[in-house]
């Protein structure tokens, strides 16, 4: 987590947290109320193309502006409250989880930090944490959601992961067309901004991505499990979670 | 373009100071947490919106009607079969509804309805530089209270550029009538490129001005408009910490105000 706070020393990432907040933000009031899932909750979002390009493009950057920029949909779509706690670090970790599966999740790592469309491997890596970051959002939401009394923890968590590996999906549109030009031409991969050749794995990276994706995955499909409650088996998964992206 | 909630009025709650306010809003959610007895909470509900009428937010609240109104009755058709008590109403196969499920949906439904009104009332009387000049006061890190502020001021930016952006297009033949929404959203998603290079192109900029004027994230601050902490705030804060310990004792030491035991 050394980048999600170092990060804020340097004075284009931290434009970088304000651009990309106002961006999802913006993307998330113009839609806020054209197809409600969940009054108030969930919706139909079309701001869910920005979630992994911001991830993998702007890492922290990007993963603090996915936090404000639903904080501040909240605000200015009139549904702020509690549940925009559980918002705001739900979005932040979804962020979180883009970058740093990105170099940690073994053995399909990559070793620098680029996104090649010609590749079939950035295809796997990108799929797969699309499907696991929205996961961590889903689940982080919906626990705090749930235990609020706001809407059941079951309900919650598979519109949000739909919602959001929808909207991954279809970000790889967005990827491929800006990269090159966010790269290249604006030198803004958070990589570059940061002055790193290439991000530090720490040694319990591999590990924290897989306790990551195990607390992803028990909190899923919790429900299924005989005699575990998605009550216990939420606030566990969440907890298994964070230790995850605290090991990376 | 704007995108605000703000109303500007000259209201005993618009001359509270801001840190007041979202403290505050903090204790109204904790009130409202404490109960999951229907009656208990449209009281708390009740008082919040005389609390707006008297702060002249109620036009803020009636924009936001149908939204409301969504949420109890979203929350009043799920929670009843998703939480079990003893007293069944209605049942089919797996499918049971209780008394105290219907109860206990009905609070919920009002329970979010008081959350969305009470944020609602903040953002209807502090404007965000209040906001965020309450939270640098309130030992935010100022890096964090730029971005913020610098975010709320973009929105309106980008949100207006984007109109421009579909206008255009639409100008040129893109038909965004069509009445099937997967449709709508697939023929939107494109206009998400430009719409992303003309905002991130504005990054550089904004960073080179910055660095220009020896913009410093870590540097010690002052502040143009300095909040100040007043008798009232303190006399209001004082009366909602008394509230709060009141629904608190009401709740866990009384045992009142709950339909669902083990519920929060």
């Amino acid at each position: 987590m050394t980048y999600l706070f170092s990060m804020w020393k340097n004075t284009r990432m931290i434009v970088l947290v304000a651009v990309c907040a106002a961006i999802y933000a913006a993307a998330l009031i113009a839609f806020k109320t054209a197809i409600p899932l969940v009054p108030g909750i969930a919706e139909v979002r079309v701001a869910g193309v920005f979630l992994v390009v911001f991830g993998f493009l702007f890492g922290p950057a990007g993963a603090w502006g996915l936090g404000l920029g639903n904080l501040i949909g909240d605000v200015f779509g009139g549904t702020f409250g509690p549940g925009s706690l559980g918002g705001f670090v739900g979005n932040l970790l979804q962020g979180y989880a883009i970058y740093s599966l990105w170099i940690n999740l073994a053995p399909i790592a990559g070793k620098h930090y680029e996104w090649k469309a010609g590749n079939p491997l950035s295809w796997v890596r990108y799929i797969l944490i699309t499907m696991l970051s929205s996961g961590v959002c889903a689940v982080m939401i919906a626990v705090w959601v749930d235990l609020l009394g706001i809407v059941p923890y079951s309900v919650l968590s598979k519109i949000i992961v739909l919602n959001n590996v929808v909207g991954g999906m279809v970000g790889v549109l967005l990827l491929i067309a800006v990269y090159d030009i966010t790269r290249g031409q604006l030198g803004l991969l958070w990589i570059d901004v940061m002055d790193l050749e290439r991000p530090v794995r720490r040694a319990t990276g591999p590990l924290g991505a897989w306790v990551l994706t195990a607390g992803v995955v028990l909190g899923l499909t919790s429900g299924l499990i005989p005699y575990l409650p998605p009550s216990i088996l939420g606030p566990a998964s969440a907890g298994i979670i964070i230790l995850g992206c605290l090991l990376m | 373009m704007i995108i605000s909630l703000f109303q500007d009025r000259d209201s005993w709650l618009h001359r509270l100071d801001p840190r007041t306010k979202m403290i505050g809003t903090i204790m109204l959610f904790a009130m409202t947490l404490s109960f999951n007895d229907p009656l208990y909470v449209a009281f708390i509900t009740a008082a919040i919106v005389c609390t707006a009428v008297s702060a002249h937010a109620i036009g803020a609240l009636w924009k936001l009607r149908l939204i409301l109104m969504l949420l109890v009755l979203f929350s009043v058709a799920l929670w009843p079969f998703f939480a079990e008590g003893p007293t069944t109403l209605w049942s089919w196969r797996s499918l049971k509804v209780s008394r105290e499920s219907l109860l206990f949906g009905v609070a919920m439904g009002l329970r979010l309805a008081t959350f969305v009104i009470t944020g609602l009332l903040l953002l209807a009387t502090t404007r965000n530089e209040e906001m965020t000049n309450g939270l640098i006061k309130m030992k935010l890190p100022y890096p964090v209270a730029f971005a913020l502020s610098t975010a709320l001021r973009l929105v309106p930016t980008f949100a207006g550029a984007g109109a421009t952006i579909v206008e255009a297009q639409v100008s040129r033949g893109l038909d965004l009538e069509s009445k099937n929404p997967a449709l709508r959203m697939g023929k939107l998603i494109p206009l998400a490129v430009p719409m992303f290079i003309s905002a991130i192109r504005y990054t550089n900029l904004l960073a080179m001005a910055l660095e220009s004027k020896g913009f410093t994230p870590d540097a010690a601050r002052t502040l143009y408009y300095e909040p100040v902490m007043k008798t009232r705030d303190w006399a209001i804060l004082a009366s909602l910490s008394i509230l709060v310990a009141l629904c608190l004792y009401l709740r866990l030491g009384l045992d009142l105000g709950v339909v669902m035991a083990g519920r929060m």
